[in-house]
């Protein structure tokens, strides 16, 4: 699919949104923090909203386009919206929200039917229920499914997990997994969280202040932010894939590349993951044998070494590219030169896995 | 009650249940126009509403009777066009019915509107749904029970009025005579019993209004 | 100083006298009396020095309004049934009841009708869809209306195409206005009014006897000026001035 965001120029509160990007991966992450205009883009190309400047086209049909005077009014966008607080239809049943946008018969065929949609998202037994008497979670399946019944063609979700906990965010994340694999709907997330991008996105536009500070891959704008200020936001230095070999007690084995690392064991078992470390978690130690409860000891060897105000940047090669942040006292004390030898202690609860 | 009087509760019940049936797509169209949207001259709109509320409703029969009229600029139209007289039959109480109670119906189905949550209204439209139909299917029922509550009060509005409906219609016994307008001619002529009697149906029609209304909106606190 | 004090207490004796002396009466009269009385009382007030004012409408309307304790000091009526029924309650004084002017009544039609009205019978035509009277249950004038229409047989037939008026006047207006086709008013109504003109005068074989009494009423405030005025309403003067607006004379 290809969407087409150009020329895009709203003012809002406190500064303007300015978008000018070409969006061509299945899912797609906007991602940055609460406040930079993310809901306003999602609500620009659904059509919910208007603006000066815009242009948006959506394969090849043209939505938006403000040099033409050209609006495609939002109920023939097909454009699937999930927002944040779901909105589903108070006075209808669940079954009745699920079939609102659903056309039997209609010059669009959907593209699945009720009983796949309902199978995939598990929510045969609320069907009869009213919408109040659900739980987060359960809303959340019932509006994703509702916005799969009208055959979107882009499905544009805000913030999916933001008002869940923990232990439901991981429950839904398989769902949402599940739409992008089983229906192959492009998908446009809205997020301000990292993880919920790395798990769920091929691709991520990192917004602050309604302007586009980086795209591309997830992996890459991660492990190589554009500046400092994208490089806040993603806060995760160390970002490699990796292979669970065992989980034992709470406590899995994961190999990275050829170093085998102790993590916690992420709720949802997953054999393919990304394992996150943070450079404030990575401690560097000359002295390979001293004992302490840390247990992951890498030896590693230093690739290079970067100033950044009051901290240091270490590169190292652990058997993996793995990116510690030390203070320049420290760096100093420990008298760090490229291309020499030093132990990296990692603590197991420090890693970070998340499912590929 | 005798058999006339039961004509004058009857002629004032329907012709102001008409009245407020009548009154419905515009109120409902302006109250969600006022709700929604916005305009330059607003404001205006918003005061010329709620005039009939608090001009003199004779005031209001005043301009009814000229604007009406066979030498009207409607009344007029309508008698040399349509050969339709308009002052003095049962027409001219439920124009004047209607007019009195417009602003009740629109400032209540205003508030039903604006209470109801844009969000689904937008998100209905992504499902594919026309304007028509988000009004229609999202829209009115999320707004129903203040819109009922503003006709309920439409109604009873409709069913007290006199000073405009004295106006337009006079008290043409079996015609345009309604509740308010007999009691003050049996007042007139000093028939007070019947005069109670028909004050004692009028209670109790306006109390049964007032009171269902409240019960709507008091329940729509719950949801 | 002296001679300042005398003339400061006889001027002040002076208006008291003049205070006392100007009474203000209140006559409540029928609506059809309107310009005749107001003329009246104009005269009145310069040689007597009293102030009248009134309370013009329906008279059975000011009827219900006395039995209810209006202050009122003389009832001024366009029939007798009325001034009959307080009368019953003792609310008039009997010696002073006299009635001295009639009236007719005739058909009107809005200035600019081409409407043809030859006989009583014609305001059963077609063409004559609303007939404007002032309320043939208890106003005078509309009572009359509805005693001729019932001596000529024809009551039935007109009766679902009257519109009752609060009184005369208001009948009259509904006939300038144009909204209805014609109305049934006194002689003299339409004799003020430049925006109607008479049809059809009812003649005074077929007319019921239209009679004005009028008296003091028993709780009035100012009885003897209100005696003094009575007596000046049976004058030669006011007689003239009640013949010019065509009121006939009883006497």
């Amino acid at each position: 699919m290809s969407l087409l965001l150009k020329n895009i120029s709203l003012p809002l509160a406190h500064f303007t949104l300015e978008v000018d990007v070409d969006v061509q991966k299945h899912v797609t992450a906007v991602f940055g923090p609460s406040g930079a205009g993310k809901t306003s883009l999602l609500d620009l190309i659904a059509g919910l909203r208007a603006a000066q400047s815009v242009f948006i086209q959506l394969d090849d049909r043209v939505l938006t386009d403000t040099a033409k005077g050209l609006f495609v009014p939002t109920h023939q966008r097909g454009i699937g919206y999930v927002p944040q607080d779901l909105a589903l239809f108070p006075h209808l049943s669940v079954r009745r929200n699920l079939l609102y946008g659903h056309k039997s018969g209609g010059p669009e065929n959907p593209l699945f039917s009720l009983e796949h949609v309902i199978e995939v998202l598990e929510i045969e037994p609320l069907i009869s229920r009213g919408v109040t008497e659900l739980s987060g979670g359960e809303k959340q399946r019932v509006a994703l499914a509702r916005a799969l019944l009208a055959s979107p063609r882009l499905l544009l979700l805000d913030e999916p997990l933001a008002s869940l906990d923990a232990p439901l965010k991981a429950k839904i994340i398989p769902y949402l997994a599940r739409v992008r694999d089983e229906f192959q709907i492009p998908m446009l997330c809205v997020t301000h969280d990292r993880f919920e991008a790395l798990t769920l996105a091929d691709e991520i536009i990192v917004l602050v202040d309604g302007k586009v500070m980086q795209t591309g891959p997830v992996s890459e704008v991660f492990t190589r932010p554009a500046n400092a200020e994208v490089a806040r936001l993603v806060a995760v230095e160390t970002l490699q894939p990796g292979n669970v070999t065992n989980v034992n007690e709470g406590l899995a084995t994961v190999s990275v590349n050829c170093a085998t690392l102790t993590a916690l064991a992420p709720p949802t078992p997953s054999r393919e993951v990304f394992v996150c470390i943070r450079g404030e978690d990575v401690i560097l130690q000359r002295d390979a044998a001293t004992t302490s409860s840390v247990r992951n000891r890498l030896p590693a060897r230093i690739v290079a070494l970067r100033a950044e105000g009051a901290l240091v940047r270490v590169e190292l090669d652990a058997g993996f590219p793995l990116f510690a942040l030390v203070t320049r006292p420290a760096c100093a004390e420990l008298a760090l030169r490229e291309g020499e030898s030093i132990t990296a202690l990692i603590k197991a609860p420090a890693i970070h896995l998340v499912p590929r | 009650m005798t058999a006339e009087e039961w004509q004058i509760v009857w002629f004032t019940a329907w012709v102001s249940a008409l009245s407020t049936l009548a009154i419905l797509p515009f109120g409902l169209a302006l109250a969600w126009a006022l709700a929604r949207r916005d305009w330059p001259g607003k404001s205006l709109v918003e005061t010329f509403v709620s005039l009939p509320l608090v001009m003199p409703p004779v005031a209001t029969g005043l301009i009814l009777l000229k604007i009406l009229g066979r030498r009207g600029a409607i009344g007029g139209f309508l008698h040399n066009q349509l050969n339709l007289d308009i002052i003095f039959t049962w027409r001219a109480v439920l124009i004047a019915l209607g007019v009195m109670s417009f602003p009740l119906l629109v400032h209540f189905a205003r508030v039903a509107f604006e209470e109801v949550n844009p969000r689904l209204e937008q998100i209905a439209r992504t499902l594919g749904a026309s304007g028509w139909r988000v009004f229609f299917t999202i829209t009115i029922p999320l707004a129903a029970r203040g819109i009922i509550a503003g006709m309920i009060l439409a109604f009873a509005r409709a069913l007290g009025e006199f000073g405009a409906t004295i106006m337009v219609a006079g008290n043409i016994p079996g015609k345009t005579s309604t509740l308010s307008l007999s009691i003050f001619q049996d007042v007139q002529l000093g028939d007070d019993t019947h005069a109670f009697r028909l004050l004692g149906v009028s209670v109790v029609m306006a109390f049964v209004a007032v009171w269902c209304s409240q019960l709507l909106m008091r329940r729509k606190g719950k949801m | 100083m002296k001679h300042m004090k005398k003339v400061l207490v006889g001027a002040l004796l002076l208006f008291a006298v003049i205070g006392i002396q100007a009474a203000e009466i209140t006559v409540f009269a029928a609506a059809s009396l309107t310009d005749s009385l107001k003329e009246i009382a104009a005269d009145y007030e310069k040689s007597s020095g009293d102030k009248v004012t009134f309370n013009l409408g329906a008279s059975s309307t000011l009827a219900r309004q006395i039995d209810a304790g209006a202050p009122a000091d003389i009832f001024f009526s366009a029939d007798e049934a009325q001034m009959d029924g307080l009368a019953k309650q003792g609310l008039i004084d009997a010696s002073t009841r006299k009635s001295r002017l009639g009236n007719s009544l005739v058909v009107v039609i809005p200035g600019d009708s081409t409407l043809q009205i030859q006989s009583a019978g014609d305001l059963t035509n077609a063409a004559v869809k609303q007939i404007a009277l002032a309320d043939p249950k208890a106003v005078p004038a509309g009572v009359y209306a509805k005693a001729w229409l019932t001596r000529q047989q024809l009551w039935p037939a007109i009766e679902p195409k009257v519109v009752p008026t609060e009184n005369v006047r208001a009948a009259l207006a509904a006939v300038e206005s144009g909204n209805v086709e014609l109305g049934v008013v006194y002689k003299t109504d339409a004799g003020i009014s430049k925006m109607v003109k008479i049809a059809y005068e009812v003649p005074r074989a077929d007319a019921p006897d239209i009679s004005y009494p009028m008296a003091l009423v028993k709780d009035s405030r100012q009885p003897e000026a209100a005696k003094k005025f009575l007596d000046y309403l049976s004058s030669k003067e006011a007689g003239q001035v009640f013949t010019r607006y065509g009121f006939l004379l009883r006497e």
